[in-house]
C-alpha cells in the first residue's frame, strides 16, 4: 500500500493528519500489518492533554499489546468510538475509517520528529 | 535464529506466507498471511484446520512391565485403557509437582506410545528412562522420526478419509488406529486440543509434506501458535508452563480427575495426598471480563480490592464476546468475593465462570 501524500510519521509507524489546529493520529499500515489481528483499542479520555512523544493509548492484537505515541503535542478533543465495537477497522482501514483520535494542537507546537511521505517510505525500506 | 529446529514441514509454512518465531526451541509459523483470526474461525466455523505440531515429543514405551512402569511414573489409571484407547495423563516428581502433562496411547499390553510437550521433551525422557532402570521396560524417544500434525474441525473427517486406509467412523473419542496413511503407515487419534472434532496424525518424517499438501488441497486451512492458543485457551484445557508447572500439584491445577489416588504407588502419589489433606495454595478458577479489555498472562488478580492471584492465560474470545481468563486465587476465593483484574493499572471487573468458555463440539 503507498503511503498517503498529505500524511506525517514517525519512528513508531504513528501518522498525523495536520489541519489548521487540529491533528488526527493514528497507526500506519505498516504498523497494523506487523501487528495483525487488531482485537482491543484502548482510547483515552476526551480532554486529556498528551505530550509529543507520550502513550495516549493502546492496541492490542491477538498475541501483542502495543502503546501508541502522540506525534504531536496538544488536548485530545474527539477519539473513534467506532473502534470500540470493530477495532479491526485499523487492520482494514489504517489511514481512514481506522484513525485513532483528534486533538487540538497545543500552542507550544511541540511534536515528535516527524517525516513526509517520501522519508517515511525510504525509513521503511531500511 | 541460532540453536533453533525447523520441522520437515518449515518451507511449507514460510511459502504460506507464515511468519516464524521461535518457540520450544523451533521455528514455528505463529500465523500466515490471512491472520490469526480468519485461522480460528475456520475451524470454529464449520471448516477444518491443520496444525503442524511436530514440535511434541513422542516416546515408545515397550517391554513386559509396560503396565506396571506406566502405572508407577503416570498419574491415570493405565489399566482402564484397552487397546486402542487414549488417555490424558501427567508425570509427577515426588513432591507431586508437574514434570509434564501427556497423553498415553496404549498398542497392547507391552507397549504403549507417550506424545509430551516439545519444551519438556529431554527432561521427560530422562526422568522416565531414570525410572525404567528398576522395569522390565525400555524407552525409546522417536520424536526427531516423527511428524505430528493435528486436524482439527467439523470437516476434519471428511477431509482425512481418503487419506488413510481405515474407516475413520470407527474411531471414537479418545481412540486411535494404526495403518495406512498416505503411502506409508501411521497412527490416527481422535483427539486435538480445539474443543473441535477432530484428530492428530502420527506419521513418519519421510510423508510429512505429502500428507500436509494433500489436505491442504482438499482445504484444510493452516493454523498457526496464535490461532492454538485461542482455540486451547477458549476450551480452558491447560498449558503447560502456564496453568501447570513443577510449581504446582495436580489439587492446585484442578486435575485430581486425572489423578487416581486409589491405583496404588506412584511418583508423586504422597505429596498428592497431603496437599489434599492440607488444602491447596492456590486453586485455577475460569473468568469473563465484565468491564472492556483483555486479560493477559501475569495480569495481577484482586479480590475485595486486595491482590490474590494472577491469570495464567487469558485471551479475546470472538465467540464468548469479550476477554476470558483462567487464574490462579486462594482457594477460599473460588467461588466468594468481589473479582477485578488489574489492566493498566485498572481495576475492570470480572465475573467467575465456567470451562469451556464456549460450546465443545468434540464428538463424545
Amino acid at each position: 500500500m503507498s503511503v498517503p501524500t498529505d500524511l506525517r510519521f514517525t519512528k513508531e509507524h504513528e501518522w498525523v493528519r495536520i489541519e489548521g489546529d487540529t491533528a488526527t493520529f493514528g497507526v500506519t499500515d505498516h504498523a497494523q500489518e506487523a501487528l495483525g489481528d487488531i482485537v482491543f483499542v484502548e482510547l483515552p479520555e476526551v480532554g486529556r492533554s498528551v505530550d509529543a512523544g507520550e502513550a495516549y493509548g493502546v492496541v492490542e492484537s491477538v498475541k501483542a499489546v502495543s502503546d501508541v505515541y502522540a506525534p504531536v503535542a496538544g488536548e485530545v478533543i474527539e477519539v473513534n468510538e467506532a473502534l470500540e465495537g470493530e477495532p479491526d477497522l485499523v487492520n482494514s482501514d489504517a489511514y481512514g475509517t481506522g484513525w485513532i483520535i483528534k486533538v487540538k494542537i497545543s500552542e507550544n507546537n511541540d511534536s515528535a520528529e516527524l517525516m513526509n511521505p517520501d522519508e517515511y517510505t525510504e525509513f521503511l525500506d531500511d | 535464529m541460532t540453536g533453533l529446529l525447523k520441522t520437515p514441514l518449515f518451507d511449507e509454512h514460510v511459502k504460506l506466507g507464515g511468519k516464524i518465531v521461535p518457540f520450544a526451541g523451533y521455528e514455528l509459523p505463529v500465523q500466515y498471511k490471512n491472520g490469526a483470526l480468519k485461522e480460528y474461525t475456520a475451524v470454529r466455523e464449520g471448516e477444518a484446520g491443520i496444525f503442524d505440531i511436530t514440535h511434541m515429543g513422542q516416546v515408545r514405551v515397550q517391554g513386559k512391565d509396560a503396565l506396571d512402569f506406566l502405572q508407577y511414573v503416570t498419574t491415570n489409571d493405565v489399566s482402564k485403557l484397552v487397546d486402542g484407547q487414549v488417555q490424558y495423563s501427567a508425570l509427577l516428581n515426588e513432591q507431586g509437582t508437574f514434570i509434564d502433562d501427556i497423553t498415553t496411547y496404549k498398542m497392547d499390553d507391552e507397549n504403549y506410545y507417550l506424545c509430551i510437550n516439545a519444551a519438556n521433551r529431554h527432561k521427560d525422557v530422562a526422568h522416565l528412562r531414570k525410572e525404567a532402570e528398576n522395569f522390565d521396560v525400555q524407552i525409546h524417544d522417536d520424536s526427531d522420526d516423527t511428524t505430528l500434525l493435528a486436524l482439527q474441525g467439523a470437516k476434519a473427517q471428511s477431509l482425512l478419509q481418503d487419506l488413510v486406509g481405515f474407516d475413520l467412523e470407527d474411531i471414537g473419542y479418545y481412540k486411535f488406529a494404526r495403518g495406512q496413511i498416505g503411502s506409508a503407515g501411521g497412527i490416527v487419534s481422535r483427539t486435538g486440543y480445539t474443543g473441535e472434532d477432530g484428530f492428530e496424525i502420527y506419521i513418519p518424517n519421510s510423508i510429512a509434506v505429502e500428507v500436509w499438501h494433500a489436505l491442504v488441497e482438499k482445504g484444510a486451512v493452516p493454523i498457526g501458535l496464535a490461532a492454538r492458543d485461542m482455540l486451547r485457551t477458549e476450551m480452558g484445557y491447560a498449558l503447560y508452563g502456564h496453568e501447570i508447572s513443577d510449581g504446582v500439584t495436580p489439587v492446585e491445577a484442578k486435575l485430581m480427575w486425572i489423578t487416581k489416588l486409589n491405583k496404588g504407588d506412584f511418583i508423586g502419589k504422597a505429596a498428592v495426598e497431603a496437599r489434599k489433606a492440607e488444602g491447596a495454595q492456590k486453586k485455577l478458577i475460569a473468568l469473563k471480563l465484565v468491564g472492556r479489555g483483555i486479560p493477559r498472562e501475569h495480569y495481577p488478580v484482586f479480590v475485595d480490592g486486595e491482590l490474590n492471584g494472577e491469570i495464567t492465560s487469558g485471551m479475546h474470545s470472538p465467540l464468548a464476546g469479550g476477554g476470558v481468563a483462567l487464574a490462579y486465587v486462594k482457594p477460599e476465593h473460588m467461588t466468594e468475593g468481589h473479582l477485578t483484574v488489574e489492566i493498566r493499572g485498572k481495576q475492570i471487573e470480572a465475573e467467575r465462570t465456567k470451562t469451556p468458555f464456549v460450546r465443545s463440539n468434540v464428538r463424545k
